[in-house]
């Protein structure tokens, strides 16, 4: 076993091992939530978040990051709103959103690669653009804000409430994408890159790594999935709001740092991350469950990513540190 | 050069505004008055406060995302006491000590455990908006008393008594990051972590004060909310950590550290509050603002950035050019005899 | 001695990176009023002795006194209230502040008192700075003079200079010097470190060698000459016959015509497979970016660079790779590995490209292994980070993942630059067979016996231009230097 996955399945397993503690918790003082279709279904209302942390995790692990995303997911869903009310039929609506969740994927990534600017400035900058023309998009059919674009054909509200395999649609959606990003991200040529960037852009300059290439299609990924989460979630409430991903930003963020990469670059593993998910999302349902309010959530999920990464941190200080400081790397010569 | 384009930016800024301020102008007559500056800068108030203690963090080359909820936390504080009954100078106390407190665990986690920034603000984000949820219950706080509302009512000239507070917070922060010696240590940490460390400045001590000083601003910015507004819901602040670090970039603060300055800052809050007042003077439904704002910050940073890799290629050019001329200055120090068995260098 | 006296007092001081010792037990006394010079090849030791004294880093064992006091716990503040300030080989500079702002940041005073002050000193040296400059714009020597200048305004009693000289020209060189001597003559202690002999005999008073973290030589300058210094800095096996079987065939593998590019021009050579070709000369001669530019690292202003008879049509390190020219890059901790990945992450790196889209870890984990097996790289698995291998293990995992990309041109930037003696031998070897095997190989080295121990043909290189080439008998390490420092000659 590699050493810098050893770590990092250690802090898998660690995360777990949370994970079941958690339900264990939740259980014993609502005895409801253990129930196996409680625990199922209880997924799509969170799904979401791992349907963006999962590519997010790829974006951050070449050594980029996106804020973005939270606002092509509903950009994508007023794209699919708009096309179906001009009388498109919803497959084809359906694929122009997901073309519009890869062009917006795409126009970060240019921006970003081409003029060299950070890239949570970029995207902070792409955040208001897309929700803003999100909602430029829906105000152009005189949709307001919070019924936002209805009247969808059955069949397709329907979607989120299907079957696959015995799972509720969106949690196998997200399971699907987690066994296809994982095998890319661990099998591929193109998984090792993004690993191998993110560990030293310099490095991968050497030796002639295409290194925006790369970059890029995390970018574009990231984007295409945020459009499948707008579709879900469009289908899921029946309705395409614009501001569909806003509560996402914050969660899929939480869930990948949670899950273990590292926002430097270079670590990180789709499974951390889609652990992370429920763990983070559990709690917001588990607290549902026993009668605290939601938004309280929030803040244990904040104390529970602080003490998870300041534990972490303490714990590796030594290696850590000396990652951080790279004149002690440099002085041995 | 990198200060003539960093001088450059608020000034380009600055132009931009008044080419545009002058053009709406063209367009609806009566926005161009001392009314529409006046309401812009009044409404720009929360902005500018919060972005100024985000600014320290940026220079740092840090970053908080956890102000707005800063701002929520504090506010509540305040409503609390205030609904306790709690004089108002010792009720404020209360908020800004709050302020203080939030900043303090965030430049624990980053200064002193050396969790990233991004990461341990997205965190306390999380948990002190929880905290105020816990605090108040989820139920705004109503009926604040009118001592509070009185500091945002109009008073001179129509400008409420916090504007001229807020004035002189942007001032003295202006003077202290320009003109005094730590001021400079702020600039000089995110310039270039290694040498601060290696001139011996206290690089921990600053990277906590500035988390302490974003802290404490988030409660200045959550008072004015409170006095502006009159009420406090749950969601107070929220999203505006992000409008904050936009107005930050905007005015030239690199989130690489070590430059930007205040008067950049200023302009870049102006410009961004100013969008919302040109809309309703043109009539442009107010949906449009994101877009437009997202649409100016992206067009000017992705300007600035051209700017800078064309100067940066023109800089490595002429260096190498200069490389043939100077050869025979150069030649006689790296020409010694007698050490020839260990030649070069490590 | 006492320790008053002594002023700055090392003593046995142990330092180890990653569990390879650098220092090993080092002791060294330096008085006011005298300039010390310390003396030693590449990997001596001398920068992690300077950084131990400067309170940068934590000696493992031993201990340092200033002014009696011992430094400890090690801080940089500490040494600079104890009077002692190191002026970086680098200089650390602030880009975005002013001149002045980078000089004085830290030092209590008033304005005009630290302005007249500091002219004072920039009169005194003769240099000439805007002082409301922004420091990013400075050049090289002008940082150097910030560094030089920030020890002076900090009133230090002890000044550490590393390699002050290598970016100054002579007549600010001269300067520093007067100046050098004036603070001297008021009291102060100066740590001088470098490479070139005639300034060391120039201005200092006291002598230290060090090799391979230990002290070989320590006394008055006056008391030993030239040669004895030089045979104090080698190590004594270096003596040894030089390599006298050549490989080289007949076929031209690589062709430059007048190629030039950043830093260097008109450089004409041909290499020949099988053939060890050096590339010599001092840093800054151009060599590094001759070699980036042949792999497509840099733009080509000007002339060609052939391939097998063929130009490149777009160089590129991956197209380069594709055609069997590969290069080991000079810097190997930023440029050349991935530190944190495994060995075998590391070995597949160069092909990446020329692997599967999908693959599977055993092939990776074989490969890794076979070449573990042949260049004898000691670790505990495939899947061990290079983070934890010794400087000269780290070296031959980028040697490996050279050859795994089987490479018909070898380009070598300091091969055995920070690697240790056994580490070294064994890439020699390495060398040798990989051109018996027909391979061309380029070994670019500023340690001219490396050269001419592996070396069958020499080019060297001075201020970005060939400046000779040598071959058979006549490489030899005092031929190297003559051409290296040509220009001098010349002048």
């Amino acid at each position: 076993m590699r050493p810098s996955l050893r770590f990092l399945l250690r802090w898998e397993s660690f995360l777990v091992l949370l994970l079941i503690a958690e339900i264990l918790i939740f259980g014993a003082i609502n005895p409801r939530f253990l129930r196996p279709s409680s625990l199922l279904y209880s997924t799509s209302d969170f799904v979401q978040i791992g349907i963006v942390a999962l590519p997010l995790t790829l974006v951050i692990i070449a050594g980029g990051i996106d804020v973005s995303f939270a606002s092509v997911v509903g950009l994508c869903a007023i794209v699919f709103g708009v096309s179906v009310h001009f009388g498109l039929n919803v497959p084809v609506a359906m694929l122009l959103a997901v073309l519009a969740g890869g062009l917006c994927g795409l126009f970060n990534a240019a921006v970003i690669l081409t003029s060299r600017i950070q890239p949570l400035v970029v995207t902070l900058g792409s955040l208001y653009l897309f929700s803003g023309l999100a909602v430029v998009l829906s105000g152009s059919i005189g949709a307001g804000g919070y019924e936002g674009i209805g009247g969808f054909p059955q069949f397709f509200t329907d979607i989120a409430n299907m079957h696959l395999l015995g799972l509720p649609m969106p949690l196998a959606i997200l399971l699907i994408e987690a066994i296809l990003l994982g095998c890319i991200l661990q099998f591929t040529r193109f998984g090792r890159m993004v690993y191998l960037v993110g560990l030293s852009e310099k490095a991968a300059l050497f030796n002639g790594m295409p290194l925006d290439r790369v970059r890029m299609w995390t970018y574009v990924l990231l984007g295409v999935f945020a459009a499948i989460a707008g579709l879900i979630l469009t289908s899921y409430f029946g309705s395409a709001r614009t501001d569909l991903g806003t509560q996402t930003l914050l969660s899929a963020v939480t869930a990948v740092a949670l899950g273990g990469a590292s926002v430097y670059g270079g670590k990180g593993t789709i499974f951390g991350t889609l652990i992370a998910t429920l763990l983070v999302g559990y709690l917001q349902q588990g607290l549902q469950m026993s009668g605290v309010s939601s938004q309280i959530s929030g803040a244990l999920s904040g104390a529970l990513l602080l003490i998870a990464v300041s534990g972490r941190q303490l714990a590796g200080g030594v290696s850590v540190l000396s990652f951080l400081r790279p004149t002690a790397l440099h002085a041995s010569k | 050069m990198i200060r003539f384009f960093s001088k450059n930016r608020t000034a380009s800024l600055l132009v931009i505004s008044a080419v545009s301020f002058a053009l709406i102008g063209a367009f609806a007559p009566g926005f161009l008055s001392f009314a529409t500056v006046r309401t812009i800068l009044i409404n720009g108030m929360i902005m500018m406060t919060v972005s100024l203690g985000v600014m320290g963090v940026l220079l740092t080359r840090n970053i908080d995302v956890s102000v707005g909820s800063t701002l929520g936390l504090s506010a509540a504080v305040l409503g609390l006491l205030l609904q306790a009954e709690v004089a108002l100078p010792l009720a404020m106390a209360g908020a800004l000590a709050t302020g203080l407190l939030a900043g303090l665990l965030n430049g624990v986690l980053v200064a002193v455990i050396g969790v990233p920034a991004i990461i341990a603000t997205l965190g306390t984000l999380g948990l002190y908006r929880g905290l105020l949820l816990i605090l108040t219950g989820g139920v705004w706080i109503e009926n604040l008393p009118q001592s509070l509302k009185a500091l945002a009512s109009p008073r001179f000239a129509g400008f409420p008594i916090l504007i001229f507070v807020v004035a002189a917070i942007v001032l003295l922060a202006h003077l202290f990051l320009s003109h005094t010696r730590k001021g400079r240590f702020v600039y000089a940490v995110g310039d270039n972590r290694d040498a601060a460390r290696h001139i011996g400045l206290p690089v921990r001590h600053i990277e906590l004060s500035v988390f302490v000083f974003a802290g404490l601003m988030s409660a200045v910015g959550g008072i004015i909310f409170a006095a502006q507004i009159g009420f406090l819901p749950g969601q107070a602040g929220s999203g505006i950590e992000l409008r904050v670090i936009a107005a930050c970039v905007l005015g030239g603060i690199s989130l690489l550290g070590g430059s930007g300055t205040v008067a950049g800052l200023v302009v870049a809050v102006f410009f961004l509050t100013s969008i919302d007042s040109a809309l309703i003077y043109l009539r442009i439904p107010g949906y449009w603002n994101d877009l437009i704002a997202g649409a100016m910050l992206l067009l000017v940073l992705v300007v600035d950035g051209r700017l800078r890799l064309l100067i940066d290629k023109s800089v490595r050019a002429k260096r190498y050019a200069n490389h043939a001329s100077t050869d025979k200055g150069q030649s006689l120090i790296k020409a010694t005899p007698g050490l020839t068995t260990s030649g070069g260098n490590q | 001695m006492t320790e008053e006296a002594a002023g700055v007092s090392v003593r046995d001081v142990w330092k180890g990176y990653a569990g390879v010792p650098v220092l090993k037990g080092v002791s060294l006394s330096l008085e006011r009023g005298q300039i010390h010079a310390l003396l030693g090849g590449n990997g001596a030791g001398k920068s992690t002795l300077m950084r131990v004294i400067a309170g940068l880093a934590h000696a493992d064992r031993g201990a340092v006194f200033i002014r009696g006091q011992e430094l400890r716990p090690a801080s940089a503040k500490k040494a600079h209230m104890l009077g002692l300030y190191l002026v970086p080989q680098e200089a650390h500079v602030f880009a975005s502040l002013t001149v002045y702002e980078n000089i004085v940041i830290g030092v209590p005073g008033s304005k005009a008192a630290l302005s007249a002050k500091l002219e004072g000193f920039m009169r005194e040296m003769g240099v000439c700075l805007d002082l409301e400059e922004i420091a990013g714009s400075l050049e090289i020597a002008d940082r150097q003079i910030v560094e030089i200048l920030r020890g002076l305004i900090r009133d230090a009693s002890y000044l550490i200079l590393d390699e002050p000289t290598s970016a100054l020209t002579p007549r600010e060189t001269g300067a520093l010097f007067a100046t050098m001597r004036r603070l001297v003559a008021g009291g102060m202690g100066i740590i001088f470190i470098s490479h070139k002999l005639r300034e060391v005999r120039e201005i200092c008073d006291v002598i230290t060698v060090l090799r391979d973290g230990v002290i070989v030589h320590s006394g008055m300058l006056s008391e030993i000459s030239d040669d004895g210094i030089v045979a104090a800095m080698i190590d004594a096996v270096a003596d040894k016959a030089r390599h006298e079987v050549s490989h080289a065939a007949d076929e031209v593998v690589l062709e430059l015509d007048r190629l030039g590019g950043e830093g260097f021009h008109g450089v004409s050579l041909a290499l020949r497979r099988g053939e060890i070709l050096g590339i010599a000369g001092v840093v800054g001669a151009g060599r590094t970016e001759l070699a980036e530019t042949i792999v497509g690292l840099r733009p080509i202003a000007s002339g060609t660079c052939r391939l097998d008879g063929r130009q490149i049509a777009q160089p590129s390190p991956k197209t380069c790779a594709d055609l069997g020219l590969v290069y080991l890059p000079e810097d190997r901790q930023s440029n050349g590995l991935f530190l944190e990945a495994p060995i075998s992450w590391n070995v597949s790196a160069a092909i990446m490209h020329r692997l599967p889209t999908f693959f599977a870890g055993a092939a990776e984990t074989k490969r890794a292994e076979t070449f573990i097996r042949e260049l004898g790289i000691k670790c505990r698995g495939a899947e061990q980070q290079v983070l934890r291998l010794s400087g000269g293990n780290q070296q031959k995992v980028l040697m490996a993942r050279c050859l795994a990309a089987k490479p018909q041109v070898l380009i070598l930037d300091e091969p055995t630059r920070g690697v240790d003696v056994a580490a070294r031998a064994d890439i020699y070897n390495i060398i040798f067979a990989l051109a018996a095997a027909g391979t061309a190989i380029i070994v670019i080295s500023s340690d001219f016996d490396e050269i001419e121990e592996l070396c069958d043909r020499v080019a060297v290189m001075a201020h970005g231009h060939l400046s000779g080439v040598l071959e058979g008998a006549d490489v030899s390490v005092k031929a190297i230097a003559q051409l290296a420092f040509s220009a001098e000659v010349s002048l």
